[in-house]
């Protein structure tokens, strides 16, 4: 039987864990916190934003343990080089359209990886004199736990397609190998990754499954019987090429120039559909995409090039025409 | 990642559609609205609603990029942010469900990221000035009136939600006070150059005399000036405020 006074680190080397944990805590924090701009979906960065606070406590809690074990407060320390070439990869996932990338190096990689670390951390410990640690692991354990959870719901929600699988099973090798090759956020390797199956349930305001209902609460878009005709005229205008036959859509001030001409011809061949259809007053803006979006934001697909329509509608005498058009950068329309 | 990124990286789903303030403001004058929606009708609110849900969502995301932003900056700085960034992720889903309540969705009105813009000062303690005393204090405005006008119409739910609400945004304005003062300690240039950012933004925000002193019923915005002392604003900045609301720009 093991002593009850035995145990695995020296308080030096305790503190050294303690700092490495707290660079992954403190570095995956503020990364988090800075992907919430570049991130479309409206799940993700709620999920985020949830998560960011969670592990700013953590990382401060492993900070303050710092000083009771004969070291600086609030300092962390990569486990080494590597651990930092593999942060740095996870952190280079910031275009709009790599969503799935930023997901799944946090919520499939990393903090999978922390969270194995943390219970084989717990239950080596000794537990007569490293409760204060202890306790620490138990939290971030607990939280851990209920992210990876969330992460894999919000992963279910994006993962669509055979294509985004194969994409984020991709970036989960490349990552895993990173971190791997770094023996982990301790440097100790090798590595576990820890499972959450049968994770309990999260309160409501934790939910992931909340995140993603909030995402797709809009339903179907109130447009009028005649705003909807009258867009599903123009829109197959311009999609079976036929621009004059658009142009009666368009109040005569309205002037679409060569450029957009072009473009407009370009989007000839494809579907369309709203994406988008707010209200300014009795006017309504439609974002029609082409095989993808209208304020009516419209969006052309017209093969390659994907054409998304900003387009102010106004109801005049002869009822609803196109005040104001443009073409807009498609953000999150194909997300993750 | 890229720090201090523009406001034109801020990402979006598709459903929202972006304008400037002012050409959204122009096409309500043009159709004979007022520039800024008031709180007389259940739809006028609505849309104030939707317009305070994409602030949330912005000051998430300003919130998120000063936490990565600012590495340098104490450490208890970044906790504060990183507190306000979960508040502010609870406040957007709260407003995201007040606008399911007012019958309204995600996208239904144009989204202005001139609050953005206003979080995009490079030095933390212009940013913290900026955002955490003139944009939290406007919050603070807007949301004790929607407090009152709720109550008046008789929505509890709008009324405690914005309520709980109202009582963060004071705790965020007062990291702002606190923020402000710490991180300018013996650097009174600093201090000089945040505190004339933040005037800046609360001069934009009188929205042309839209926010002023007065009754709740009896103006389009109205000063809170309780909320503002209990954030750490003195009486002194607070007849500042009430001084430029009397000479504001048309918005």
């Amino acid at each position: 039987m093991t002593h009850p006074l035995s145990g695995f680190l020296e308080v030096d080397e305790s503190a050294r864990t303690v700092r490495h944990y707290r660079y992954a805590v403190e570095r995956m924090m503020r990364i988090l916190g800075g992907w919430i701009a570049l991130t479309p979906e409206l799940s993700v960065k709620l999920l985020l934003g949830r998560h960011v606070w969670d592990n700013a406590q953590h990382a401060d809690l492993w900070g303050k343990r710092l000083p009771e074990l004969r070291a600086a407060a609030q300092v962390s320390e990569p486990a080494n080089a590597r651990l930092v070439a593999f942060m740095d990869a996870l952190e280079a996932a910031e275009a709009p359209g790599e969503t799935i990338e930023r997901v799944v190096g946090v919520y499939r990689v990393l903090k999978p990886q922390l969270l194995a670390t943390y219970e084989a951390h717990l239950a080596s410990a000794n537990a007569v004199y490293e409760p204060p640690t202890c306790r620490i692991l138990t939290r971030g354990i607990d939280d851990e736990r209920r992210h990876v959870a969330a992460g894999e719901t919000i992963l279910r929600h994006l993962l669509r397609t055979p294509a985004l699988e194969t994409r984020a099973r991709a970036a989960e090798a490349s990552l895993w190998a990173l971190l791997e090759a770094a023996g982990g956020v301790t440097g100790a390797g090798p590595l576990a990754r820890a499972s959450v199956t049968g994770a309990t349930a999260a309160p409501l305001s934790d939910d992931a499954r909340e995140f993603i209902r909030l995402e797709q609460a809009t339903g179907a878009w109130p447009i009028a019987p005649e705003l909807a005709a009258a867009l599903g005229a123009f829109g197959d205008a311009l999609a079976t090429g036929d621009p004059e036959g658009a142009r009666r859509w368009l109040e005569p001030a309205v002037e679409t120039g060569p450029d957009l001409q072009g473009r407009l011809l370009a989007a000839r061949g494809g579907g369309h559909r709203v994406v988008a259809f707010a209200r300014v007053g009795q006017q309504r803006l439609v974002k029609l995409q082409f095989d993808g979006g209208a304020v009516v934001k419209l969006q052309l697909d017209g093969g390659a090039e994907s054409l998304t329509l900003l387009l102010r509608w106004v109801l005049t005498g002869a009822g609803w025409r196109v005040a104001a058009l443009e073409p807009v950068v498609a953000s999150a329309a194909q997300t993750a | 990642m890229e720090r201090l990124i523009a406001y034109d990286k801020l990402a979006r789903e598709d459903r929202l559609v972006r304008m400037r303030a002012r050409e959204v403001a122009q096409l309500k004058v043009d159709q004979g609205l007022p520039p800024f929606p008031d709180l007389l009708s259940r739809d006028s609110i609505k849309e104030r609603v939707h317009g305070i849900m994409v602030g949330e969502l912005q000051a998430m995301e300003g919130a998120g990029r000063s936490v990565y932003d600012f590495p340098d900056t104490p450490w208890e700085f970044t906790m504060d942010m990183a507190r306000q960034v979960w508040d502010e992720s609870r406040h957007v889903e709260i407003y995201v469900r007040l606008l399911e309540h007012l019958d309204g969705y995600i996208g239904e009105f144009p989204e202005t990221t001139i609050l953005w813009r206003c979080a995009c000062a490079e030095d933390a303690a212009a940013r913290v000035a900026g955002v955490n005393r003139g944009l939290e204090g406007l919050a603070c405005d807007v949301f004790n009136q929607l407090v009152h006008i709720a109550r008046k119409m008789g929505d509890p739910i709008l009324e405690r939600a914005v309520d709980y609400v109202l009582a963060d945004e004071i705790t965020h304005v007062r990291m702002g006070s606190k923020w402000l003062a710490r991180l300018t300690e013996g650097d009174p240039e600093r201090r000089r150059r945040a505190v004339e950012f933040q005037e800046t933004i609360d001069e934009r925000f009188n929205l042309g005399g839209i926010r002023r002193e007065g009754e709740h019923d009896a103006v389009p915005i109205s000063i809170a000036t309780e909320a503002r002392r209990e954030g750490g604003f003195t009486d002194e900045e607070i007849a500042r405020l009430i001084r430029t609301t009397q000479r504001s720009a048309v918005y």
